[in-house]
């Protein structure tokens, strides 16, 4: 399976998919004009990823600023996780800054919504 | 089981998991929502918050730059008293002219609050570029003025009297005196008046310390005295003629040097009132100057007389003047400090305010040893020689064991090389001589 890699601009984070380290990275801003858009061809491709996952997949989200629809779709993602989360040892690690309440905040939802899921919340300072 | 009852069953399952998902997504909707609506309130206060910051910010550069301008023309008219309030006075009358202007239909000219700050700031400014021109030639009062070493005229005066004895002499050999004798003396008083103008021009250089011998001397030497028979009020300006008063009658006996009542120029009084106002310490010399022949040349140590002395150590005082009252914004709010007090001392005895260690921060004890070891090593001055690397460090070092600068900052000068950097950059390469910089680095540390 191909590697998919996106470089980030100014409103959409840098995206690193890698199926052999099974590793699921999302790093930057993200208020693309058109969310669903922007993010099908990462959901297509996880999707195809967990038809045959690595015993252990790491997701490591660090997301500065993220737009409601964003946040919608991290719970859509969240939610292939937790279907998946029997055919992997998903650990999921949400990297946010020290001062970013927001990101905190998004990350203490997801914990509470996705009890089963191996959710760590990692704080991080400049 | 009745197949239909399974499958109504199986629907009703499907029904309740589809509920269930659908209740799910709707709760979760409302919390993005939710959090959405919070983020967008903290993210609008917090933008309400930098705009107003920002205007603030934009409020106090403005007040800076007005309060700059202002400072700026006040130095231009304080260089010199025959402009004094001149560009204070120049927007005044040009804003009233212009808000004229503004009324009347003869002129196609309006003005709003904007052009009008445009029109101040330009006349504020409008004589500038006088900061660097030299004082003796903005108040040049008659074509003969400039600055000027007198030793030319006290030397104009020794030709005088050189003459004068010759005609003594001549005087001598017509009333039937030897003339063998007469010329003899004359060689003599030459002798003796050469000699007299050699020592008065040497005492002139102020190279070294004067002794009291030495002043005497010169006391002495004042005594000679020759006849004036020009006036002395003619060809001056209407400024000096106020300090020098005509003669009663002429040819007036002149001494070969004097301290005259014309030769001092008094302090206005205010200026004692305004010095105690700011926290001045520094003693002031009731005279602005004192242009007396005897008392300059009499000058112990230096060739300044302490009205100049008190002049020069005056720029920091005009320094603190002008900044003190620029309206600095918060972060620049320690300038008007830092910069007043690079001549303070840490043991007390500096100026203008004889400000002690504590009060004296770190940036201002790294401005003070900045300032003089650049003044030093300087060679731009006209008056000094440039001292070599090594000398500057010396000197420095005893300013530090005498309290007036900081030791650990004058370390950090030597162990950080800092010193040397300067050095290679602005000084000339003869300054840059070998410095032990271990053994003052040992001397510094034994203080």
């Amino acid at each position: 399976m191909e590697n998919l890699h996106i470089e980030a601009t100014k409103y959409t984070p840098e995206i690193n998919l890698d199926a052999k380290k099974g590793l699921i990275q999302i790093k930057g801003k993200s208020y693309p004009e058109n969310t669903f858009e922007f993010y099908a061809p990462v959901i297509e491709w996880i999707k195809e990823y967990f038809k045959n996952p690595k015993d252990e997949t790491a997701v490591e989200m660090e997301i500065i600023y993220f737009n409601s629809s964003s946040s919608k779709l991290f719970f859509d993602l969240f939610d292939i996780f937790d279907e998946m989360k029997d055919k992997s040892n998903i650990v999921i690690k949400w990297i946010y800054d020290e001062e970013n309440e927001n990101a905190l905040e998004a990350g203490e939802d997801f914990i509470e919504d996705f009890e089963d899921l191996d959710i760590r919340l990692i704080a991080k300072s400049e | 089981m009745n197949p239909l009852i399974e499958n109504i069953e199986e629907l009703e399952s499907e029904f309740f998991k589809l509920m269930e998902k659908l209740k799910k997504d709707i709760k979760r909707q409302e919390k993005i929502m939710s959090r959405s609506d919070k983020r967008q309130k903290k993210e609008y206060d917090e933008l309400q918050k930098r705009l107003k910051e920002v205007e603030k910010l934009q409020q106090q550069q403005k007040e800076l730059l007005d309060s700059f301008i202002k400072i700026l023309a006040a130095a231009i008219d304080a260089k010199s008293s025959y402009t004094g309030g001149h560009c204070e006075r120049v927007p005044e009358i040009a804003i009233m002219l212009a808000k004229k202007a503004n009324d009347d239909e003869k002129f196609d000219f309006k003005i709003d609050e904007k052009s009008e700050r445009e029109i101040s700031i330009a006349a504020w400014l409008h004589d500038c570029g006088k900061v660097v021109t030299p004082e003796y030639v903005v108040d040049k009062a008659t074509k003969l003025e400039t600055i000027y070493n007198r030793i030319h005229e006290i030397r104009t005066r020794f030709e005088v009297i050189y003459r004068d004895l010759i005609i003594e002499s001549l005087n001598k050999k017509l009333n039937g005196e030897d003339e063998k004798e007469v010329d003899k003396w004359l060689e003599k008083e030459h002798e003796k008046l050469k000699e007299e103008f050699e020592f008065v021009a040497k005492a002139n250089l102020g190279g070294e310390y004067m002794s009291e011998k030495e002043r005497n001397k010169i006391k002495e030497i004042a005594k000679r005295e020759w006849l004036r028979h020009f006036d002395k009020t003619l060809g001056l300006s209407w400024a000096e003629k106020e300090r020098v008063k005509p003669d009663e009658k002429l040819p007036v006996t002149e001494k070969l040097l004097a301290d005259k009542p014309e030769h001092i120029i008094k302090r206005d009084e205010n200026e004692l009132e305004e010095f105690q106002k700011y926290g001045f310490k520094i003693e002031i010399p009731k005279n602005l100057y004192n242009y007396g022949e005897i008392y300059n040349l009499t000058i112990p140590k230096g060739t300044l007389t302490k009205e100049e002395f008190f002049k020069i150590q005056e720029h920091v005082i005009m320094t603190i003047k002008m900044l003190e009252n620029l309206l600095f914004p918060d972060d620049l709010k320690n300038v008007p400090l830092y910069a007043g007090t690079h001549h303070e001392k840490l043991d007390g005895s500096g100026y203008p305010r004889k400000l002690k260690a504590k009060d004296l921060p770190l940036p201002s004890r790294m401005l003070a040893i900045a300032d003089i070891f650049e003044a030093l090593t300087a060679h731009d001055r006209p008056y000094k020689t440039p001292k070599k690397l090594s000398e500057a460090i010396k000197i420095l070092t005893f300013m530090v064991k005498d309290g007036h600068l900081d030791k650990e900052l004058f370390k950090l000068f030597l162990k950080s090389g800092v010193y040397m950097e300067y050095a290679k950059k602005y000084l000339k390469e003869d300054q840059i001589d070998e410095v032990d910089i271990e053994k003052y680095l040992k001397m510094l540390s034994e203080m």
